[in-house]
């Protein structure tokens, strides 16, 4: 390095160069001291409260501890062998999860595009309409689920009292397979406003003169509708759906409220799972394990929806 | 003109549509602020039918027994410590990370924004014991302090993208004029922020006034650091065929949202939509 140097002090070009590669590198030194400096609450507070916990998951869940015991017991792998052979309702509940997230994410979304549209359409207290759809989604989810018991249990049979219609005499919480329904129900009923919004907005975005073209091209209304407006509404399905993705996954409060995961099992959810596991049963090992095998299954499914989506949109 | 005829018929038999689901779809909301003011009689005689003696017993049974005035601010205070560190942070980082483009701040953002991925019953177990250890649990501040960490991810996100619109000229004449990289975010850059910010502030109010979990598992011990949510939720279910109490309860706790939507409408559907399409 010195011998260069030497042989090319007398080109004073290359000297500035150096010199201002050196201040470059001052510069960036300071730079990164400046970045580092900056995010370094939000890095430490992101740390404290997920990287450390989602850790310490991960060596939990390979422990046997009742939480209260000094130190717990590390057993390995047979927290996951238990899962798998189904000594815990882990499975089960999966199987609820999936199902619910399936059937909340497909009636999410059609009743909010549905109601998307017919409140695009222009007319007079347009927005109190809009409104009135989205207050649910404002309030608390707990608060949401008690409202509904309320209803199931005392509001049904009055309604029938006055509309004798077959459906309201069910046993909506009692009955397992309808309670499934009841809580997809509610689930629905408290977000849908949150996708009706996003689908208005997406529906708003659709230029007004790609559809004359269709109307003097002699489109009828339901072609303008699926030729024209639906593949122009790629990227609201692919927000909703992965919202509504992700929402259903996460299904805690409402079911707390609404059943406790009853009758029997019939709407215990993975997070309801989970969380008896450590906070009712004591078993913190047990819990973290399955607190881990229920992120990697959220994060196979999103991604893979993502992935699928990501493909689909393109190909509109 | 028939056509034109077929098209107003059509719109009207819309509009009669959308009334009664509209109408259907609050019902429950309805009933439940009705129940509220009925008395206990009235409720398990008929819990449809409109009160005929509206009382307001309830209301003042359930403030003073929920002791409601001090379980709402405390909620005023955890949401506000809460927005305050979630903007305050992930505004400032979010600043530094497009500013100083580079392999370092790359790392960062990366490190900021993947926890976004991590459903929160994956850690909440473990999250209970590491805030006992750092003694951020039972505490109104102390759960104010764990909403920033898990607010920032979303936040950091939905300013950085938005940075990148704010030209890098501006920060070149402050520097000029003599301001430090603080200062200039501090006076210049933070101002122009405030569309997302008003974003930042819907979302991250909507839900930590709502939230249920988190306070559940560090706040419900003790009624002097309660959520309004935790409340209604122990209230109800100690009232389980009281159900005008239970009733009233849970209006209490809807009510200031309803309120505050009612007239701040149009920004918190925009801050909802902004939020969704970039998060």
């Amino acid at each position: 390095m010195a011998i260069i140097d030497k042989g090319m002090k007398k080109i004073s070009p290359s000297k500035v160069f150096k010199e201002k590669l050196l201040k470059k590198k001052k510069l960036s030194g300071k730079k990164n001291l400046e970045t580092i400096l900056f995010c370094l609450p939000a890095i430490l507070l992101i740390c404290i409260v997920m990287y450390i916990p989602f850790l310490m998951s991960g060596y939990y869940s390979l422990t046997q501890w009742n939480g209260i015991a000094k130190n717990p017991v590390f057993i390995g792998f047979s927290n996951f062998a238990d899962i798998f052979s189904g000594k815990s309702g882990f499975l089960t509940s999966l199987g609820f999860t999936v199902r619910y997230t399936l059937l909340f994410v497909i009636g999410s979304n059609i009743l909010a595009l549905a109601l998307a549209v017919a409140l695009t359409r222009k007319f007079r207290l347009a927005n109190l309409y809009r409104g009135i759809f989205f207050i649910p989604y404002i309030m608390s989810m707990t608060i949401v689920g008690f409202i509904w018991k309320f209803i199931f249990t005392q509001g049904l049979d009055k309604i029938y009292e006055l509309i004798p219609a077959g459906f309201l005499k069910w046993s909506w919480l009692g009955d397992p397979k309808i309670a499934f329904f009841s809580v997809v129900l509610v689930g629905v009923w408290q977000g849908l406003g949150f996708y009706i919004v996003l689908y208005i907005a997406g529906l708003q975005a659709v230029p007004s003169d790609v559809l004359e073209a269709a109307t003097v091209d002699g489109a009828t209304g339901s072609q303008r509708f699926f030729k024209v407006v639906l593949p122009l509404l790629g990227p609201s399905f692919t927000t909703c759906i992965f919202m509504s993705l992700t929402n259903g996954l996460k299904v805690f409060d409402i079911i707390l409220a609404l059943t406790k995961g009853g009758p029997g099992t019939a709407t215990y959810s993975t997070t309801m799972q989970i969380y008896q596991e450590a906070f009712t049963n004591n078993n913190y090992g047990m819990g973290s394990a399955q607190a881990i095998l229920y992120f990697i299954v959220v994060m196979v499914i999103t991604q893979l929806t993502l992935k699928a989506m990501g493909s689909k949109e393109v190909a509109l | 003109m028939g056509m034109h005829k077929k098209q107003i018929l059509g719109k009207i038999l819309l509009l009669i549509c959308l009334t009664i689901v509209a109408l259907v779809y609050i019902y429950p909301v309805f009933l439940m602020f009705m129940n509220s003011i009925k008395p206990f009689g009235e409720v398990v005689a008929d819990a449809i039918a409109l009160p005929k003696a509206p009382t307001f017993e309830n209301v003042t049974y359930v403030v003073d027994k929920i002791k409601y005035g001090s379980l709402f601010l405390n909620n005023v205070e955890i949401t506000l410590i809460g927005i305050a560190g979630i903007v305050a942070f992930a505004s400032i980082a979010a600043y530094i990370l497009d500013r100083n483009r580079g392999k370092l701040s790359s790392a960062i953002y990366t490190l900021i924004i993947t926890p976004m991925l991590i459903p929160f019953q994956t850690i909440m177990i473990t999250l209970l014991k590491a805030m006992n250890v750092i003694h951020l649990d039972q505490s109104k501040i102390g759960l104010g302090i764990q909403y920033w960490g898990f607010g920032i991810p979303m936040a950091c996100f939905i300013f950085y993208n938005f940075m990148k619109t704010i030209p890098r000229e501006i920060d070149e004449s402050a520097h000029i004029d003599g301001a430090s990289t603080f200062r200039t975010f501090v006076s210049v850059i933070f101002p122009l922020l405030k569309p997302v910010t008003v974003t930042v502030i819907v979302l991250d109010v909507m839900w930590i006034w709502n939230d249920f979990l988190l306070p559940l598992l560090m706040v419900n011990s003790s009624n002097k650091t309660k959520t309004l949510v935790l409340a209604a939720y122990t209230f109800v279910g100690q009232m389980n065929t009281k159900w005008q109490y239970a009733m009233c309860a849970m209006s209490l706790t809807v009510i200031p949202s309803i309120i505050a939507f009612i007239f701040l409408q149009k920004y918190i559907v925009e801050g909802v939509v902004a939020g969704a399409i970039k998060g």
